[in-house]
């Protein structure tokens, strides 16, 4: 008896395409030799050797998953799988999990190759799912080439700079800068007898030439970095990122086992392979439909900004960037939320501050905002915004912008205020604060518009401007809270460091260094004509308007830089280590140099705020 | 003399040794039989349907639907089963022959059934209208194991809910429309995966399956 005598079988077969177009015949001769198996949740189905053949799922659920893992098909009753093993052996390596209980056909490989060969329709209907399959795996591909750990995986050798272009150690420093610039290249190899002697970049022209007034007759190895970190060519691009990370340097010679230089690789490369550039993440963002795939793209936020920071991008540019991914991350939410509880009963703004109003945002900022409503709301609608602010602070928080302790989010109620609300409030901390209440809420005068009409925000800031300048009183309130931090210098050590807690004897960047300078640049883009927002352009438009010295102004952005830059390196440093971006400084491992550096930074700190008690303060002590 | 019981217990130990294999080693012989009724004494074999598990496979092309000849058709075996006189006269086949057919089928492998009472209880008869050799077999019960099953996870399971549909749901295989002897030897077949699949956590040996709903018989025209 053949299986197509079952009642149940041919009933089946009868009713599930392919098959059921097929003649009598035809069933007949691919249900020879077929086999019913029933495979368990969770089980990964073997198609090898003779299981490399069709399968049909009578009762059950399985999908199809690329060797990386990546969803490429779900599939239920009455489909097929196994087709590729047929045809080529499974070149792409898929596999198949069970995903409910599974009773499924296991048809014999000749009657399923001979039934391709004569039926052209039988043919195309399993060509067709391939296709879609083959289709859904470059897909599931894609994302796979998302996540970091594959990229991490790649071979050095697919990235690296094969043009080599290198110096003999007896150049001159003039003929490597020569090359170097024809080439338009960052750093040169210096070869002895065809051997990698050292490598000279543009950075090391800069401060081993320039700075010091070295002359451009001095031969290579007289400036070069010698015996330099190299790489091996067979190494994986996670190694190149670590051992960069690890030395701090951005350009890695790749050598064969001789130790012959054969390619190059840089911290650009590594970020162009790595395909997580912030207008791709911003794309992304932007096609989300849900928060949970919001989630999902945002989680590469942290590995774009390390990434960032490696490539030795300006911190003033970092800092853009990431305002610039949070400001489309909030928009997005805002009109997911709006697709949820449909339109909003009239027009209103969403308001960002502190970090984020400033551009200054690094890895693991928390958020800060607010909702400026253009007319009072009636009980429903404050009920309506509720759900909207809430749904997008949640969307925020989950997305790996963290919410802010101090309660500073448009869910909080207090913050929701109409045009007149925000005047009102701003009116109140400019005239009637106390020093501390008033250095709580600084962080409000730092204000920006991310959805909505930019028209009323600017109203409510152009009104705080001008009742600041009428209130002498209030810079001079602000500049005294302010300059009660002062910077870590001290006479009987060279830092006075944070004396408890998990950060002993270490140096809190953040705290102790940037905020300083950034309530400096606030009271002073307060007392300003025109209002500005990042700190850099506070100082720089407070120097225009001669308020402070161009040389102080000049200073506090240099130490600003430098601090910004060093604070991103630590964090940096510890989130690789331990995903955690602590912006903590341990100055035992500063060279005495970089310390002396830091030690004059912090002066500057403390000269500004000298400055701005004299400016702002004076005659109210 | 001393011989022959070193041989017996060499057959004892290798039949020990080979129930400790995994279940899908060894064949299994899945039948459901059609009857005029419940009693095995005074009632009679309409049909065999059977199929075979190799490999822990179900192997659809060794699935058999006979039907005997000298069976007493009544109305209600016809309401049921569809079956009628013609049917019994144009397929049916000499009792004698079947049997052969079915001993043959049956040697070497393990009978499977749903409801072991009445199954052996209609093959003890059967083989009793026929002079045969006698056959000694393990066989397995699925509603047996069902039972033991839910029991051990201290379920309680309605009544009718050990009836082959009802076990089947549980594992949510498919609802078979037909309740011919075949499709409730496939029925069966396929629970008999179903629960080996699910035995606690590993693949159960058939000693262990046997333990739980089973056991052993023999089949002779001669015994009483």
């Amino acid at each position: 008896m053949a299986a197509i005598d079952i009642p149940e079988v041919l009933k089946f077969i009868d009713s599930t395409p392919p098959f059921s177009s097929l003649t009598q015949i035809q069933q007949k001769q691919l249900l020879t030799g077929v086999g019913l198996t029933y495979a368990r949740q969770g089980e990964k189905l073997s198609l090898h050797g003779e299981h490399a053949t069709l399968h049909l799922i009578r009762r059950g659920a399985c999908e199809i998953r690329s060797a990386q893992g990546g969803l490429v098909d779900k599939l239920a009753d009455g489909d097929c799988f196994g087709v590729s093993t047929v045809l080529e052996q499974n070149p792409d390596g898929l596999q198949v999990i069970v995903l409910e209980d599974s009773l499924i056909y296991r048809f014999q490989k000749n009657g399923f190759q001979s039934l391709l060969q004569e039926d052209e329709d039988f043919a195309l209907f399993f060509a067709h799912t391939r296709s879609s399959r083959l289709r859904k795996l470059s897909r599931a591909h894609a994302t796979d080439l998302a996540t970091p750990a594959l990229q991490l995986s790649t071979p050095i050798s697919q990235i690296m700079a094969r043009t080599l272009i290198s110096a003999n150690i007896q150049d001159t420093v003039q003929q490597a800068a020569t090359v170097m610039t024809e080439a338009r290249v960052s750093s040169i190899l210096v070869l002895e007898q065809n051997k990698l002697a050292g490598i000279v970049t543009d950075r090391d022209l800069r401060s081993r030439v320039l700075a010091v007034g070295a002359s451009a007759e001095l031969p290579l190895h007289e400036i070069m970095t010698h015996n330099p970190a190299t790489i091996d060519e067979h190494s994986l691009v996670m190694h190149a990122q670590t051992l960069m990370s690890e030395k701090n340097i951005h350009h890695l010679p790749v050598v064969s086992k001789e130790g012959i230089p054969v390619g190059m690789i840089t911290a650009a490369d590594l970020l162009r392979h790595q395909e997580l550039s912030p207008l791709l993440l911003i794309n992304q963002i932007n096609r989300q439909s849900d928060v949970a795939s919001l989630k999902q793209v945002c989680a590469q936020l942290n590995t774009l900004i390390v990434n960032l920071i490696l490539t030795d991008m300006k911190t003033t540019d970092i800092g853009s960037v990431i305002a610039a991914i949070s400001d489309s991350l909030t928009r997005r939410l805002l009109e997911l939320g709006i697709d949820k509880f449909g339109p909003a009963p009239f027009p209103f703004h969403f308001l960002v501050f502190g970090s984020q109003a400033r551009k200054d945002q690094s890895l693991g900022s928390d958020q800060d905002n607010g909702m400026m409503l253009s007319r009072t709301p009636n009980e429903k609608e404050t009920q309506y915004f509720a759900e909207l602010a809430t749904f997008v602070c949640e969307g925020l928080a989950q997305c790996g912008i963290r919410t802010c302790p101090g309660d500073i989010m448009a869910s909080n109620p207090k913050w929701r205020m109409t045009q007149d609300g925000w005047q009102q409030a701003f009116a109140n901390w400019v005239e009637a604060s106390s020093p501390s209440a008033l250095l709580n809420a600084s962080i409000f005068f730092d204000i920006r518009c991310v959805y909505g009409d930019a028209e009323p925000v600017q109203e409510v800031i152009e009104t705080m401007q001008a009742r600041v300048a009428k209130s002498s009183l209030f810079l001079a309130t602000l500049t005294r809270a302010a300059t009660v931090s002062k910077p870590p210098l001290g006479f009987f050590r060279n830092f006075l460091l944070e004396s408890s807690g998990e950060h002993k004897h270490q140096l809190d960047l953040k705290h102790q260094g940037l905020a300083l300078i950034n309530d400096l640049a606030r009271i002073y883009g307060l007392g300003c004509q025109r209002y500005r927002i990042s700190t850099k352009e506070r100082l720089e438009q407070a120097a225009r308007e001669k308020l402070m010295g161009l040389d102080i102004a000049r200073n506090l952005i240099d130490a600003w830089e430098e601090l910004n830059e060093l604070r991103l390196q630590a964090q940096r440093q510890h989130w690789q280590h331990s995903g955690e971006p602590s912006a903590y400084l341990d100055p035992s491992e500063l060279s005495s140099l970089e310390r002396k550096h830091l030690k004059s930074t912090f002066a500057t700190i403390a000269d500004g705020q000298t400055a701005a008690l004299q400016r702002f303060a004076r005659g109210y002590a | 003399m001393p011989k022959r019981l070193l041989n017996t217990f060499e057959r004892w130990r290798s039949q020990r040794d080979r129930k400790n294999q995994p279940w899908y080693e060894h064949s299994y012989f899945v039948l459901d039989m059609e009857t005029t009724g419940l009693d095995p004494k005074t009632h009679q074999v309409v049909s065999l349907g059977w199929v075979l598990v190799e490999q822990g496979t179900i192997q659809l092309d060794t699935a058999q639907h006979l039907l005997l000849d000298s069976a007493q058709i009544d109305d209600v075996s016809v309401g049921i089963h569809m079956i009628t006189d013609r049917d019994v006269l144009e397929q049916g086949r000499r009792h004698a022959s079947v049997l052969r057919y079915l001993r043959q089928i049956m040697k070497d492998k393990v009978l499977v059934v749903h409801y072991s009472p009445l199954e052996l209880g209609f093959l003890k008869s059967l083989w009793r209208t026929q002079p045969m050799p006698a056959l000694s077999f393990e066989w397995i019960d699925t509603m047996q194991i069902e039972v033991q099953r839910r029991a051990r996870a201290q379920e309680v399971i309605a009544e009718g809910g050990f009836r082959l549909p009802a076990c089947r749901e549980r594992y949510g295989l498919p609802d078979y429309q037909g309740h011919d002897a075949l499709t409730d030897a496939m029925a069966t077949a396929e629970l008999l995966l179903a629960q080996a699949a699910h035995y606690n956590h590993h693949d159960p040996s058939l000693q262990e399956l046997i333990k739980l709903g089973g056991g052993r018989m023999r089949l002779s025209s001669t015994e009483k």
